[in-house]
């Protein structure tokens, strides 16, 4: 078959599952962890996160070589249950999505705001969480791409970056594993319940589905995947410790919103600061950058396809970019971000996401067996071996995990309880019910008038008018 | 099926469309594309290169190396070049499959909904 002339590679599939799911509220995910389980210990969490999200990796793996596509998730969720359970959960996974940006940009502008004061710190928020977003909003109206090259750059500096600090951060400060192992706080119960908010580390890494239609071999997608999930793990599990052992218990008990920049501090004073604060921008830009991407041309399809209303198809007469759809998920973005900034609730979005994570896992593991079943002889050109195991895990495992976030209470570091965290169910509950209703009731009615208007149209081609 | 050329006739109507669009030139100005449509079911291949937003050839057969590669059914292709038929559905219906980046997925449905924005 014919290639194309710009192909992405390996390296490429990997910086960018990686990319996405390192953003600034991972530290702050990453030290939660640390506090449900003894922080020196946050590492067997991390990595038994990491480890359940590989099998859910190869899920996706088998999922993208049977539909190499950028409509992938709608593909194979139509393919496995029918056209409205893909809309209903296609789109409960993009506006849920989008509420990341919320605890994403306010925590960029927790960062921002504690280095440059403009007015106090309420409104030096506010403000950057409308550059922050207005920026972002931008560069996808502009249609600016990340080329695979920065891409690699940025995140391999990353993890370069979080690697150094962690092992210098060893190197000189005690870490007492035997100490801590002898916790009252390191259960079974702790590890699990912490591995299920460590899942939140990697939100984003099967965002890089879509780009299996620029690769030279679907495989390389989910290879690049499984890579990158490896990465992921070893640079967290590193560092969350690295930054527990490096925060005094004063500054964990603070429950600061920006662990990562105090740490940076400690390490190396204001180089540490400045370093960290663009270690911050890097992630925050990037994976808000490619979320808002892939939701708006996601969306921008379903407005093709008669599910949303047909403006959100709109395209910008110079940019050729989905002017709408972006503008409508900036404007979500903005109301998430202030509904955070007033309730100061980022933890809520972050269990939230989580949670969303481990449903789409399942929704994966389901629409596994139920392709496999469904059609047998379809090539693949990566099917997990071990049968259904593999995915019968990845269904059991995540859904415990999803009913341990939902059933667990949200405490800072001194114990104090923050939330019910039975909260996360009900508001995705009502989320997913909009969704059920919309797709019910509202969708036939678009799908009735682009049918009718099309009846009235007279074909073009010749004979078939 | 649709013959080799049925859709030879449909593109060269489609060329004649977009090239007479003075919106979708401005909007497509900077794009310069070579693009391999595969008909699957009848083996056809047809190349057309965009410079700049022109579609300024098409023939049959694949020559250079593509930016996009666009497979589907001959009838897809005829009915698409047409505009009687909307990529963007049939697209995610896995009926219509593009190699290529995210962009000029969006660029290649852009000249259809242009030109027929009511499809």
């Amino acid at each position: 078959m014919t290639e194309l002339k710009k192909v992405i590679k390996l390296r490429t599939v990997i910086s960018t599952s990686t990319g996405m799911a390192i953003a600034t509220s991972c530290y702050l995910a990453g030290i939660q962890v640390a506090t449900i389980i003894v922080g020196e210990l946050a590492w067997i969490s991390i990595l038994v996160a990491g480890f359940l999200c590989l099998l859910s990796a190869m899920c996706f793996s088998e999922l993208t070589s049977l539909y190499p596509s950028a409509a992938g998730i709608k593909l194979y969720i139509q393919n496995a249950f029918n056209e409205n359970i893909s809309i209903i959960i296609g789109m409960f996974y993009v506006i849920l999505g989008i509420s990341m940006v919320g605890a994403e940009s306010y925590l960029l502008a927790s960062v921002l705001s504690g280095t440059f004061q403009i007015f106090n710190p309420f409104y030096d928020k506010f403000l950057w969480i409308l550059f922050f977003i207005f920026f972002v909003g931008v560069i996808n109206l502009r249609g600016v791409y990340i080329t695979g090259i920065i891409q690699d750059i940025m995140t391999y500096s990353m993890v370069a970056f979080m690697i150094g600090v962690s092992i210098y951060t060893f190197a000189t400060h005690d870490v007492n594993i035997s100490l801590a192992a002898q916790s009252a706080k390191f259960t079974l119960e702790n590890i699990i319940q912490a591995a299920g908010v460590g899942v939140f580390l990697f939100v984003g890494y099967e965002w890089v589905t879509p780009l299996a239609e620029e690769t030279t071999d679907y495989r390389l997608i989910g290879k690049g995947m499984l890579w990158a999930i490896g990465l992921l793990s070893v640079t967290y599990a590193l560092f969350i410790v690295a930054m527990f052992v490096g925060l005094t218990p004063a500054q964990l008990a603070s429950g600061t919103p920006i662990p990562h920049i105090v740490f940076g501090t400690n390490l190396f004073g204001v180089a540490g600061t400045i370093s960290f604060i663009v270690m911050s921008i890097l992630a925050s830009v990037t994976s808000f950058n490619s979320g808002l991407l892939n939701t708006s041309r996601f969306s921008y399809a379903m407005g093709r396809d008669n599910v949303l209303p047909r403006f959100f198809s709109k395209l910008h007469p110079a940019y050729a970019t989905p002017w709408v759809s972006i503008l409508f998920l900036g404007v979500l973005a903005i109301a998430i971000s202030l509904a955070t900034l007033y309730t100061g609730k980022y933890l809520f979005i972050i269990l939230m996401a989580a949670a969303l994570e481990c449903f789409i896992y399942v929704v994966a593991a389901v629409c596994v067996i139920k392709l496999r079943k469904k059609y047998p002889e379809k090539k693949r050109s990566f099917k997990i071996p071990l049968g259904y195991t593999i995915p019968i895990i990845v269904i059991v495992v995540f859904t415990g995990l999803m009913i341990a976030i939902f059933t667990d209470v949200s405490r800072d570091y001194l114990g104090r309880e923050l939330f019910k965290n039975y909260w996360v169910a009900v508001v995705m509950g009502g989320c997913f019910l909009c969704m059920i209703l919309y797709t019910l009731i509202v969708v036939p009615i678009f799908k009735k008038k682009a049918e009718e208007k099309a009846k009235t149209r007279v074909k073009r081609r010749p004979g078939k008018g | 099926m649709a013959t080799s050329q049925e859709i030879l006739e449909a593109l060269a109507d489609y060329q004649r469309q977009c090239n007479e669009n003075k919106r979708l030139r401005k909007m497509q100005r900077d794009w310069s594309k070579l693009i391999h449509f595969v008909a699957e079911d009848t083996g056809d291949k047809f190349t057309m290169n965009v410079v700049k937003g022109e579609i300024v050839s098409f023939e049959v057969g694949t020559n250079g190396t593509p930016d996009i590669i666009v497979t589907s059914t001959s009838e897809n292709f005829c009915d698409m070049f047409w505009g009687d038929l909307n990529p963007s559905q049939k697209y995610l219906q896995g009926e219509i499959r593009v190699k290529a980046s995210q962009e000029d997925v969006v660029r290649l449905d852009a000249i259809t909904m242009i030109i027929w924005p009511e499809v």
